[in-house]
């Protein structure tokens, strides 16, 4: 009888705090379709407007008002996001997994050591990564640039990729590369048919987090973001400290489609196992 | 000879990451640990000399030609520590409770409250802020819908304010406390909790004296977890909090891309990164203290 109510409680709980976690950004996608020009939060009528207004094409809304200061600017932010994403997942990728390998297939003195250099970068706060990499930078005359934004992100990328893979090995079944090594199969063999194929999914896993983390980073790209490379979220967060406009909401919700879109994915890849 | 191929393969695997992070890991940390002890210049540069009062000025100390006694520094890492404390303390509460209805679900409900508890945290931090500068803003949803109750005449401030930076922090970091303790939570051998109740224990009773102790690890970790990048946070004090609620984070910014003293910036955050190390290995002496015991 006792647990009950307090069942209860807990479940009123879970209930307010899914609420406090979405309503915010319900907000945000309820508005990004509202047509009123000047005050957001009266709703107006429903309109695709801001959508087309920030791919740049006339728009009833934006012959009054016309609020992103350049299509141009933001395309190439996106376009920036996605080549810094791309280039910083694949070698992430590679290098996490290369190391997650090392460390478990091997025992070594410097293991402990290197357990703890793979660690530090996530603990490690944002802002004194990003302010240590710009001043590496600009003392060692490195440009600003997309290479220093890809160099910088990899510093903490190859970090989640090694935890992710780290894990899927430690469930990995050990017998099998014992029996492919019995067979006579060659190292190289025994890697590319037997472990490569059990450790894919957290390949895979880490791979999309990294991709992901790369997209959303903020703090670190933007100390070290050159005047003229951009990513999507310091171009969105430069808008934001300028004002609020209708059009963030548009971009916003974008994003947040885009990104639920990558995460289920990478469920989905991880509960087919 | 096998040896050799063993040591080969080991280093062939491993110096793609010794490299990497060698130099630009560890390099820029130490080349910041350096800058932090170097004279800042008249204009923006480094004067090559050992300079040890860029900590002073944390302190309020100043070289004594330059500044004079001024402790305004050392308030505003006195008020990131309490903001950040505070954030701790609001996580915790909000969830703990959660993981534990999480955890009472049927088995086939968990996994997906999980993924919907944490899906919105993929979603870029800034989007995310931005949410909330919609709502707190004077003419925001939050003043939009008081008023229109009635329940206020006219728009309130929270926007600005300590509140905000609250508010703000602990949606950004709930992901960071939420999931260790979930952890721990679910580890927790129920049959001890069933035979608490069984001999009579009440649920705060056995809330208390069973369930708590056994997830405090968890607990800890999210603690951490929550509190470094609190302290050294600057985006959320910057959109939530404006000029008003500076944090030690807006400080380092400010020294970077404004003030343009580079050394005092370094020392700042230096010191942030000493407050981390001090808190991780704190941890993890405890951590092993308790796997000896056990």
């Amino acid at each position: 009888m006792k647990r009950s109510w307090f069942r209860h409680l807990l479940s009123l709980h879970g209930i307010l705090f899914l609420i406090f976690v979405y309503a915010p950004i319900t907000v945000v996608v309820v508005y990004s379709f509202n047509s009123h020009p000047v005050n957001m939060m009266i709703w107006k009528e429903f309109t695709f407007d801001w959508y087309w207004s920030i791919f740049g094409f006339p728009t009833e809304l934006n012959e009054q008002t016309l609020y992103v200061e350049s299509t141009d600017q933001l395309l190439a932010s996106v376009k920036n996001s996605f080549i810094v994403a791309f280039s910083t997942t694949t070698f992430a990728t590679v290098v996490g997994t290369s190391t997650a390998l090392a460390l478990y297939r091997y025992q070594f003195r410097m293991q402990s050591f290197y357990r703890g250099l793979l660690y530090m970068p996530m603990v490690m706060p944002d802002i004194v990564l990003g302010i240590a990499l710009l001043v590496f930078f600009v003392t060692f005359g490195i440009k600003l640039g997309l290479m220093s934004i890809i160099v910088g992100h990899c510093t903490f990328l190859v970090s989640y990729v090694f935890i992710v893979v780290t894990a899927r090995l430690a469930g990995m079944d050990q017998s099998l590369e014992q029996a492919s090594a019995d067979l006579g199969a060659t190292p190289w063999t025994t890697f590319r048919r037997i472990t490569l194929p059990q450790i894919m999914p957290g390949v895979i896993g880490g791979a999309l987090l990294a991709f992901i983390i790369s997209m959303d980073d903020l703090v670190i790209t933007y100390f070290i973001a050159g005047v003229d490379s951009t990513t999507l979220p310091v171009f969105i967060y430069g808008m934001l400290r300028r004002g609020v406009k209708p059009e963030i909401n548009a971009i916003a919700t974008l994003m947040l489609v885009f990104s639920f879109v990558i995460a289920s994915l990478g469920l989905y890849l991880r509960s087919r196992k | 000879m096998a040896l050799n191929s063993r040591t080969r393969s080991l280093l062939l695997l491993l110096s793609p990451a010794s490299i990497f992070l060698g130099i630009f890991f560890l390099g820029p940390l130490i080349i910041m640990v350096i800058f932090s002890f170097l004279e800042p210049g008249l204009y923006g540069g480094v004067e090559w000399n050992f300079y040890h009062w860029n900590y002073g000025r944390i302190l309020g100390w100043a070289d004594g030609e330059w500044e004079e006694f001024d402790p305004v520094y050392a308030a505003i890492f006195l008020r990131s520590v309490r903001i950040a404390f505070i954030n701790v303390i609001v996580t915790l509460l909000i969830c703990y409770p959660t993981a534990l209805w999480v955890n009472g679900l049927p088995s086939r409900w968990r996994t997906l409250v999980v993924f919907i508890i944490t899906l919105p945290f993929f979603v870029s931090l800034v989007v995310r802020l931005f949410c909330w500068v919609l709502i707190l803003r004077p003419s925001g949803f939050m003043n939009s819908i008081l008023l229109g109750l009635g329940i206020i005449s006219e728009p309130i401030d929270i926007i600005f304010t300590e509140t905000a930076v609250l508010i703000g922090m602990a949606y950004v970091l709930l992901p960071f406390m939420f999931l260790p303790i979930y952890a721990s939570v679910e580890k927790l051998d129920h049959s001890l909790v069933e035979a608490s109740s069984d001999l009579g224990g009440g649920p705060i009773q056995t809330f208390f004296r069973i369930t708590l102790p056994l997830t405090l690890p968890g607990v800890a970790a999210g603690a951490i977890l929550v509190f470094i990048p609190s302290l050294g946070n600057f985006i959320v004090p910057d959109l939530l909090g404006g000029a008003k609620v500076l944090m030690i984070g807006n400080l380092v910014e400010q020294q970077f891309l404004s003030a343009r003293n580079w050394p005092f910036g370094s020392a700042l955050s230096v010191t942030i990164m000493l407050v981390m190390l001090t808190l991780i290995i704190l941890y993890l002496r405890r951590l092993k203290r308790m796997e000896i015991n056990q």
